[in-house]
């Protein structure tokens, strides 16, 4: 009689003990160390130099801004010309063509990065030889403040070889981010 | 009787049911992660084709005194090591991830978690209007491997640096001999130094590690450097130097095993010297062919605002500069187009090639989206051909070859001499800003002549849109044109 108590008593705490566990994980996360980090991570941000066109037109204005953490190239190629895209906060204004998008990025061990861009890119630019060079210009000071292993860029669009953006500044090569001061 | 005991034993034995559970509960809540697997570890970074690390912003980040210690901002630090950051507000405590490095740093407390090394700074980070400073001493802590952007403080500019990877480059170190000149570089990475520009007027040499020398600011009379200067790059750092007609060819010696880089001017030709850019200047009276191209026409108007054409305008302009060059006695001026029709950059190349050009001037009007833009740019070839080495006597000189793509760039000299007189010329008349672009433009593709590209002007803009609509101010503009064509060609 006394053992049955026991084990029946026992075998109640162990029922009672899951419950709760079972009860407090539906609930409530964890208020675990471990947990914390792993919400925090989500959240965290990671600064970015941008590049936008002054607005006389005389060249370029850099905007410090906080984006969230990507990790993989491609995502953060696509985050900072969105950026771009999107447009400075402060002084300046945008160069890229509106709706220039990352279609591809790929960035070899030589530095040099392919950047497949979007048909906005080619069909909505407008404007002469200053808005041609500051949209370059944008494109390839920012990538190269961000993502400094690359030296070159070779910019195609929607999968193709683009000869030019506007018919002023020639793209049939790679543009050393060196010449772009 | 026999029951009582049995009694007694079922009441300890129940009491024992209830410590249990009661006990039971207590841990329950107590440790709620046991037994429960362990909560996942994030994913590494791995560094393959299609995920390649991000890596560290390049940039600098102004130093701050207080109470005689010298602090960075937390944000500005984030910044330059590319770090993620988190932020715990109830505890005042920032943590900075980069790479595979963490860095924890408690507000009013001079103890830094560093990976697994706890540090004691010479000071508290201080929460100062809602940013934490960091005592600038942390930085020489700092991990220095691929996986943390290397910084360097420049106490004297009070400003920490992100170094380039080709790291750092110090001095030089000048002599000046009887036959040539040496200016010696200390440097990480001297084998990846270059040079950008081989002219005389603006030669520069690129660095691919952060300069922090500094140039001697007198020279010796003997030197062949006779000025130089820092200027802006993008990746690493450069300078500019202006050399002496009287050097004839220079070397650049990248020494790898001594971390030198050395650059020699010298006077007399050598069988291992390259070549400056050609600077032929024409004799007085020597450009006797002029091709002036209307930018667009036909199909391709170029830029149109406020009822204008690109096209229009610019065919107006060369007819305009056509009678100037003429009245001041260049007669043999060639349009590219008299009309509106369409042509391809490459048969207007083709057109001053065939008419032996010795100047070819390409007018645009420009048309940037703000209303607020205005001025001129002049687009001209950068200074890269070297042209043909001297060679020390008797020896043949070799030949060299370049891509006739880029056949505009054997004028640089002379096509940014003409460039700097015709800003100098417009801007002294009101026609400014003009801007200056080292950069070969389409229009500009296999042109074998001296040669510029100009933006006349912003269509876009009310103001320059009057000004170009205007015939007055546009042959206003054609005769400015044209007087620095002239001064130029006199060597003014």
């Amino acid at each position: 009689m006394i053992r049955r108590l026991i084990v029946v008593a026992l075998a109640l705490a162990v029922l009672v003990w899951l419950g709760v566990r079972w009860i407090g994980r539906r609930t409530a996360p964890p208020a675990s160390r471990v947990a914390v980090v792993d919400t925090l991570s989500s959240a965290g941000l990671r600064a970015a130099r941008l590049y936008f066109a002054a607005r006389d037109g005389g060249g370029l204005v850099a905007e410090a801004r906080d984006l969230p953490d990507r990790a993989d190239l491609h995502e953060r190629v696509t985050q900072l010309v969105a950026e771009l895209d999107r447009g400075p906060r402060g002084a300046g204004v945008a160069a890229l063509p509106p709706g220039t998008s990352v279609l591809h990025v790929y960035l070899d061990d030589r530095g040099l990065m392919t950047l497949d861009l979007s048909r906005a890119f080619r069909e909505r630019f407008e404007g002469g030889t200053t808005a041609e060079y500051l949209a370059l210009a944008s494109l390839v000071r920012t990538l190269a403040a961000n993502v400094p292993q690359v030296k070159r860029v070779l910019i195609v669009c929607a999968g193709a070889p683009l000869a030019t953006l506007g018919g002023h500044l020639p793209l049939d090569r790679p543009l050393d981010v060196s010449d772009w001061p | 009787m026999s029951a009582h005991p049995r009694r007694r034993a079922a009441g300890r034995a129940g009491v024992a049911a209830v410590a249990l559970l009661l006990a039971a509960v207590t841990v329950a809540a107590r440790f709620p992660g046991w037994p429960s697997v362990p909560a996942p570890r994030s994913v590494p970074r791995i560094a393959t084709r299609d995920t390649l690390p991000v890596s560290p912003v390049r940039d600098s980040a102004p130093l701050a005194t207080l109470d005689g210690q010298t602090y960075v901002a937390a944000n500005d630090l984030a910044r330059l090591i590319d770090a993620v950051k988190f932020w715990r507000a109830d505890v005042r405590k920032l943590v900075l991830r980069s790479g595979r490095h963490r860095i924890t740093i408690n507000a009013d407390n001079p103890f830094v978690v560093l990976d697994q090394r706890t540090l004691r700074l010479p000071a508290e980070a201080r929460l100062l209007g809602g940013e934490m400073q960091i005592p600038i001493a942390l930085v020489d802590s700092l991990p220095r491997d691929s996986a943390m952007a290397r910084l360097f403080v420049e106490p004297r500019q009070a400003r920490v640096v992100v170094l380039p990877p080709g790291g750092l480059v110090r001095g030089p170190q000048s002599a000046s001999l009887d036959s040539l000149t040496r200016w010696t570089f200390l440097s990480d990475r001297p084998e990846e130094a270059s040079v950008a520009s081989r002219a005389r007027g603006r030669f520069r040499l690129r660095f691919t590690g952060y300069f922090s020398g500094t140039l001697p600011e007198s020279l010796p009379p003997r030197s062949l450097v006779r000025a130089g200067r820092r200027i802006g790059s993008v990746s690493g750092s450069a300078i500019e130097l202006q050399i002496s007609p009287e050097a004839v060819g220079y070397r650049l010696i990248p020494e790898t095993g001594a971390r030198r880089l050395v650059l020699e001017f010298w006077r007399a030709p050598r069988a291992d010297l390259e070549a400056f850019a050609p600077e032929v200047r024409p004799a007085a009276g020597g450009v006797r062919v002029v091709v002036l191209d209307a930018g667009h026409g036909g199909g391709d108007p170029g830029v149109r605002a406020g009822g204008l054409a690109e096209k229009d305008l610019t065919l107006a302009l060369v007819r305009r500069l056509r009678e100037e060059l003429g009245a001041r006695g260049l007669t043999h001026v060639l349009l590219t187009r008299d009309e509106d029709r369409t042509l391809s950059n490459d048969q207007r190349a083709e057109y001053a090639n065939h008419a032996r050009a010795d100047l070819y001037l390409s007018l645009h009007v420009d048309g940037f989206t703000s209303p607020q833009a205005r001025g001129i740019t002049i687009l001209c070839p950068p200074a890269r051909f070297g042209g043909t080495p001297l060679p020390p006597p008797p020896r043949v000189a070799p030949i060299s070859v370049m891509p006739w793509r880029d056949v505009a760039e054997r004028h640089a000299v002379q096509s940014l001499a003409l460039a700097e007189v015709l800003r100098s010329t417009l801007e002294l008349n009101g026609l400014g800003p003009v801007r200056l672009r080292e950069m070969l433009p389409t229009t500009l593709i296999g042109v074998d002549a001296t040669g510029l590209m100009i933006e006349c002007g912003e269509l876009t803009s009310s103001a320059e849109r009057a000004r170009l609509a205007d015939p007055a101010s546009l042959s206003r503009m054609a005769a400015l044109i044209a007087d620095g064509v002239l001064a130029w060609e006199r060597s003014e």
